[in-house]
């Protein structure tokens, strides 16, 4: 307790003597502009686009003091970077993250901003509305949505003309393509992948969290999602063993995988000469024809909240979110932007890749943001892996997933 | 021994060795009871405000939130509470200013309004509270504060409190106290005490003592141990005294903040009944019932004091402690043996010095805050507390270390292995170091043996394309040896097949994934150590070898007599470390079967590692650490004791 | 017995061809598919691709890497796409000076542990070995706040060679008084006589004599600057500061996986280190002789 409030009263006068100094060191400064730095996980033609548009914002502020600058920092050393470096005041006015580790950087506090404070129900109403769900936490809204990730139908032209609307369709025309013996498949994907799996889960009415943010791993519909799967795989014998990402890509652009449930990052790897279309992933029959819902994942444009300029990071945010700059994050960045706006956009529109995501993020749920949600990965994993190598029931796999997670979660929120 | 001169050494070094214990002990006790004395002011401050705040919030939550009434309510409740500089009442609805009395509000800016950017933090304030409060009602329980403290460069504080309405929280009251000083005094008088009464003591005994050095021993230790048991009642008088005039502060605060909050209503016009009794509060907003208006419940304060007063009697302890320690290690001579060999060594500790510097700064001091958060229930939600408030001592040792469920029963009734078990995991543990280690050295030594021999043709080509699994990035490697295990598509059983065999799924059973983690890691790890051995193996003179054959010796005989007693000095030291980097390999188990099937494979290395960044239990995560560490440290003294005899010189 | 003894003196060098030549394939067959997957001028990680209804012959065929069509585009865009010769050179700055500053104070160092015999001597060696055993998972954090917060070291190269350096030493330390151990010290009682100062003692005969130890610490601390990835990319906040491994890593995080570049970027970062360990093999097989030891 003592050292608590010393720690405490420490801290206050730390930053307000910082913030006395740095008023004071204002006008000295004023001549220069003031930098802006923005970190960013990008790479390739994404990096060149969200380059392109920093040095358009950079050109038409340059009169009023302002310089954005980045800093690529490969995905893997991203969170941990950002970690070390903003509550201790050392890193950027802005980052760009998905929002899977938003709900940890908020709870280890003063890491990210919330800008509710910012902005108005007319901004929010520019973008997807499940995008702004997924980066608000708790009921307050800490960052703007720059583009999401959906899985969708990647199908083969060649071997599959029109792709299947129901689940009923979807095996019927799997089971003609299957062959398994000389390692054919209508349907592969990683199924054995939560994240793809939560297609299914989501599709079924199921969740991983409650309202309460109670884990509820082992809920009725979860085990539905799981059962059809299982139907899929040992009934109907459509999908691959040990289905690896590398599997998927092989199979595919081999031509011996008519579909594919994949996102935007597996046409990349689509082998030249292959004809593919995308489709809405199908409806379920199972589940009284409602569709499957993929997880989505959304970068966010953060601002830190250390940040000494948070007004001038904030008028970026906005800029870098808005429709000009988004459509060119689409069209030249190849990425799917959460401005509904962009899509308005004559040269999106005929964009039959950026069109399908479109349709796709419509019935898409947000992947929680919850700090717990990383709690879920290990045992969700080894459920998937027990039920597929039929190791044990869909519904005795769940609930001992569910009795891991929830004893995780209890043990993380003592009070 | 009993000459004068050498009695009186032993009597000047337990004086001198008393003095610097004591003063050191005085000045840190002094220091100690400060900082008790600043807490018990913030202490007061804090209680007596969360009064006035919470009378302030009812009158507030009474007024319906918004509107005249809120603000005719609190400009009646300034008018009585002076020790309130400013009150800010904010709608989150709209972002409203709706009442303030800061000296800046007015004219253009008088409630109500919209908050400007500079007001950011005073919303933001407002919606962190919100999220507590759903955060502990969805929970059940006390985890986030409601009530948010902070200290202002002013000398007042800011106090924060939600305003609820039907059972949501629609607002919060933000208020600036006046300047008031917490500090409550100092008292170097009981401190000073502390110092004099040993070395007064020690004073009056060194001559007569002369060199019974036991007995001077004695007398310091009973001076120290009086004047800690002097200092100690002192202190804890002192803040017992603190703690009933915060009490007394707090009634009286009751009494003027329920005086204020009439006229507030009054002057609002509303009739609304006063709970004056759940004012005295903690940031949880739970009643403290210590203080009513009716009086003062002596009994619950004393309880609530002995808390604080155990923790000064344990720092005086320790102090006395630490006062004893160093009055003994100078009185018995320790202080100037150790000076003297500092200076007789100083060439040698200066040739280690500069490696054990940069040693100390950048693993040892992470190392002691990791042995330090073992102690702790540090996790994600608490990151910001002190460590005294989440020390939990052993408690997670005996969690990790008391959890003997290796097997547990499944649904089914049949016996299964519990993979996350600490036993299965150091067990699975201790077989992966021993294997691959086995490996690593016979095949690294066997390699470079057959490239140690004379005359070999082609030998810088073979070095060269065997230590490429070393130079080229395991990342990759790592996952191509992974890719070459798959099931259906692996190079692995497509050799298998072609010999006729059936293909294996590898990561279905412990047991195969074991072997592929084995076979990469072998893989990764023997060039290394061919390289070492390589330079080990230079080091035995060609003429032992020359006299070995003059004498008859066999090849065999040459290995054993010859060549491997003069590989041991340099290969132990290498044994041992692959041994502690293999028990610690992370990054192979975690890219090559990801601790499948069923966290099977894991170590415990990545078992600590998913501690800390999935499941956020720092604290525990750190225990598991100093486990790993410990089991490491029993290895290495044993080995060490094992090879001594093996070393030269 | 003399006949005897001269054939085992020197064995058959067939039969050790044979075994060194297999080592070397199998050794060698993960490496094939890095290159593969290097010239494929695709992106995929290997799988073996099989034709319907695989023959021995497919099967064979399957397990012999070997891209379908060569391309060198892979490593033109490693190399043109980003400054990845800059960041090569940056890891060559730092992998350099880390092994410079590692080998000068283990030298030192493990020089006192042979030679002198001092109280602590023994608690200072097992320190060294005992810094290796507490496990890095948290550690991350608290060497960003040494260095970079109480340092101020963010965003140079002497935190990481200091990190790596104190990462490499206590190996270093180990291995090279094992070899100090083993020269004679007669060799230095004999210069004493001669009036040598401590210095020339150490640099005219010890360090001489230890080159085959000081080669393997000088590429084990190399190593240990050269493919570190995690704090490089932690404390450099600027991207002309990079390291090659960090550069490596842009290719395969996150969703998007480009293997291909992966694969061409690490056989051109493992370059270096293969001229370094040429380089060093010269001084790796050259021990003592018969004659320095026992004159």
């Amino acid at each position: 307790m003592i050292i608590h409030r010393l720690a405490r009263l420490g801290r206050a006068i730390a930053v307000t003597s910082l913030l006395a100094f740095a008023s004071a060191a204002v006008p000295a400064l004023a001549q220069s502009p003031t930098e802006i730095v923005v970190w960013h996980a990008y790479r390739g033609e994404e990096k060149t686009a969200f380059e392109k548009v920093v040095a358009q914002y950079n050109e038409a502020n340059a009169a009023k003091g302002v310089k954005v600058t980045t800093l690529a920092v490969p995905y893997d050393a991203f969170a941990d970077k950002i970690s070390a470096a903003v509550p201790r005041g050392k890193g950027p006015d802005i980052f760009i993250y998905a929002q899977d580790r938003l709900g940890g950087w908020i709870e280890a506090g003063n890491t990210v901003e919330p800008i509710d404070f910012y902005i108005d129900k007319k901004d929010k109403d520019r973008f997807i509305p499940t995008t702004v769900d997924a980066l608000t936490y708790q009921g307050t809204l800490y960052g703007l949505p720059l583009n999401f990730k959906v899985i969708t139908l990647i199908y083969n032209k060649k071997l599959l003309p029109t792709p299947p609307k129901t689940s009923k369709e979807l095996v019927a025309a799997a089971k003609k393509l299957t062959d398994a013996k000389s390692g054919r498949f209508g349907l592969v994907y990683s199924y054995g992948d939560f994240y793809y799996h939560a297609a299914l889960m989501n599709g079924f009415g199921g969740r991983v969290f409650d309202a309460q943010r109670n884990p509820v791993l082992n809920n009725p519909d979860n085990v539905k999602a799981l059962d059809l799967l299982m139907r899929w795989l040992t009934v109907d014998g459509i999908l691959p063993a040990e289905p690896s990402t590398a599997l998927v890509t092989s199979l595919f652009n081999e031509g011996k995988a008519a579909m594919v449930f994949s996102g935007p990052w597996f046409l990349g790897e689509i082998a030249k000469g292959v004809d593919y279309g995308l489709a809405p992933l199908p409806t379920l029959d199972e589940a009284g024809g409602k569709p499957m819902r993929p997880w989505m994942t959304v970068e966010g444009v953060y601002v830190a909240a250390p940040s000494k300029n948070k007004d001038k990071a904030f008028a970026f945010v906005k800029y870098l979110t808005d429709t000009p700059a988004a459509t060119v994050l689409a069209l030249e960045g190849r990425q799917t932007p959460a401005n509904k706006a962009v899509y308005d956009d004559a040269k999106v529109k005929a964009d039959p890749v950026l069109e399908a995501f479109r349709k796709q993020v419509e019935v898409a749920v947000p992947m929680p943001n919850l700090p717990e949600m990383t709690m879920v990965w290990s045992p969700a994993t080894t459920a998937m892996n027990l039920v597929t190598k039929k190791a044990a029931t869909t519904k005795a796999a769940l609930d001992d997933a569910q009795k891991k997670v929830a004893a995780d979660v209890a043990g993380l929120r003592k009070h | 021994m009993a000459t004068p001169a050498g009695a009186l050494v032993h009597g000047r070094r337990f004086a001198a060795g008393v003095a610097v214990g004591v003063a050191a002990a005085g000045l840190l006790g002094a220091l100690a009871l400060r900082a008790a004395r600043d807490h018990e002011g913030l202490l007061r401050a804090e209680r007596t405000d969360v009064v006035t705040l919470r009378a302030l919030t009812g009158v507030v939550e009474a007024a319906g939130g918004t509107g005249d009434g809120v603000r005719k309510g609190v400009a009646a409740f300034a008018a009585q509470a002076p020790e309130l500089a400013a009150i800010r009442v904010v709608a989150f609805e709209g972002i409203s200013l709706e009442a303030s009395t800061a000296a800046a509000d007015t004219g253009d800016k008088a409630a109500p309004r919209r908050l400007d950017r500079e007001e950011k933090d005073i919303f933001d304030r407002g919606q962190r509270i919100r999220a507590a409060v759903e955060t502990n009602r969805q929970e059940g329980g006390a985890r986030k504060e409601e009530i948010e403290i902070r200290p202002l460069p002013s000398g007042g504080f800011g106090f924060a409190a939600p305003v609820e309405l039907g059972g949501n929280v629609a607002g919060l009251v933000d208020v600036v106290t006046a300047p008031v000083s917490t500090r409550l005094g100092f008292g170097p008088g009981a401190a000073l005490a502390f110092f004099l009464v040993p070395v007064a003591l020690m004073l009056l005994a060194w001559r007569p003592l002369g060199a019974h050095r036991h007995l001077l021993a004695a007398v310091a230790v009973a001076g120290v141990a009086a004047a800690a048991w002097l200092y100690g009642g002192a202190a804890v008088r002192t803040l017992r005294e603190d703690r009933s005039a915060t009490e007394a502060a707090v009634r009286e605060r009751m009494a003027s903040s329920g005086a204020a909050a009439t006229a507030a209503l009054s002057a609002a016009g509303i009739e609304a009944p006063l709970d004056p009794q759940a004012w005295d509060a903690d940031l949880f907003r739970r009643p403290l019932a210590i203080v009513a208006p009716s009086g003062i419940d002596a009994a619950k304060s004393a309880a609530s004091f002995e808390l604080e007063a155990g923790v000064l009697r344990r720092i005086v302890a320790g102090l006395a402690a630490l006062a004893v320690a160093i009055a003994l290690f100078a009185g018995y001579g320790q202080a100037a043996t150790l000076f003297g060999i500092l200076r007789k060594h100083r060439e040698a500790y200066a040739y280690v010095a500069p490696a054990m510097v940069g040693m100390s700064i950048l693993v040892f001091v992470p190392f002691l805050y990791g042995i330090m958060l073992s102690f702790t229930d540090s996790n994600l939600y608490n990151t910001n507390q002190p460590i005294s408030d989440i020390w939990i001592g052993l408690k997670n040792y005996s969690a990790i270390l008391g959890d003997f469920r290796v097997v547990t029963r499944a649904q089914d009734g049949s016996w299964m292995v519990n993979f996350d078990n600490f036993y299965y995991t150091f067990f699975f543990n201790v077989v992966w170091t021993i294997t691959n280690v086995a490996i690593g050295v016979s095949v690294g030594l066997v390699l470079a043996l057959i490239l140690n021999t004379k005359g070999l043709a082609l030998r810088p080509i073979y070095r060269v394309l065997l230590i490429f699994p070393w130079a080229m990035p395991n990342y990759i490697t790592a996952l191509i040896w992974k890719g070459m295990f798959h099931q259906q598509f692996g190079v692995v059983n497509q050799v298998l097949q072609i010999v006729g065999f059936h293909p294996i799924a590898w990561f279905d059973r412990p047991f195969t994934s074991f072997l592929t983690a084995l076979a990469t890691n072998g893989w990764l790890s023997f060039p290394f150590m061919m390289v070492i051995s390589l330079g080990a193996l230079q080091s035995i003179p060609s003429d032992l070898y020359e006299a070995a054959r003059v004498d008859g010796a066999t090849k065999w005989q040459q290995f054993r007599g010859i060549t491997l007693p003069s590989l041991r000095p340099a290969l132990i030291p290498a044994v041992i470390l692959s041994v502690i980097w293999t028990f610690n390999m992370f990054n192979i188990i975690y890219l090559v079967t990801g601790g499948e099937p069923g966290r099977s494979t894991e170590i415990l290395i990545t078992q600590s590692y998913k501690l800390a960044f999935e499941k956020y239990r720092y604290g525990y995560a750190a225990a598991y650490s100093t486990v790993i560490f410990a089991i490491l440290l029993m290895y290495g003294w044993f080995q060490n004791r094992v090879s001594r005899g093996t070393e030269a010189a | 017995m003399t006949r005897r003894g001269n054939r085992s003196e020197e064995p058959a060098h067939l039969p050790l061809h044979l075994i060194l030549i297999a080592v070397t394939l199998v050794t060698l067959y993960p490496i094939f598919w890095v290159f593969t997957i290097a010239f494929s001028g695709k992106q995929s990680l290997a799988i073996a691709e099989l034709p319907a209804d695989p023959t021995t012959w497919d099967r064979i065929r399957s397990v012999i890497p070997w891209p379908a069509d060569v391309s060198f585009s892979n490593f033109t865009s490693v190399w043109n796409d980003q400054p990845f010769g800059l960041w090569l050179l940056n890891s060559a700055i730092v992998a350099a000076a880390t092994t410079v500053v590692g080998v000068f104070l283990s030298c030192t160092a493990a020089y006192a542990f042979s030679r002198f015999v001092f109280p602590g001597r023994r608690a200072g060696l097992m320190s060294f070995l005992v810094s290796q055993m507490f496990p890095g998972t948290l550690m991350l954090i608290p060497l960003y706040i040494i260095l970079v917060q109480w340092l101020g070291l963010g965003s140079t190269r002497i935190a990481l060679v200091l990190v790596y350096a104190v990462t490499a030493i206590p190996f270093c330390v180990w291995m090279l008084k094992g070899y100090f151990d083993t020269i004679p010290k007669e060799l230095e009682e004999a210069a004493i006589m001669d009036g040598a100062s401590p210095a020339t003692i150490f640099f005219r005969i010890v360090l001489p004599l230890a080159k085959p130890a000081v080669a393997v610490t000088a590429l084990f601390s190399f190593m240990t600057g050269w493919n570190e990835f995690i704090l490089a990319a932690t404390f450099m906040d600027k991207e002309n500061l990079y390291t090659a491994p960090v550069g490596l890593r842009f290719f395969v995080g996150g969703f998007s996986q480009s293997w291909g570049y992966f694969a061409a970027g690490s056989i051109i970062v493992s370059i270096p280190v293969v001229a370094l360990f040429m380089f060093l093999q010269k001084y790796l097989v050259s021990g003592l002789t018969a004659g320095a030891v026992k004159g």
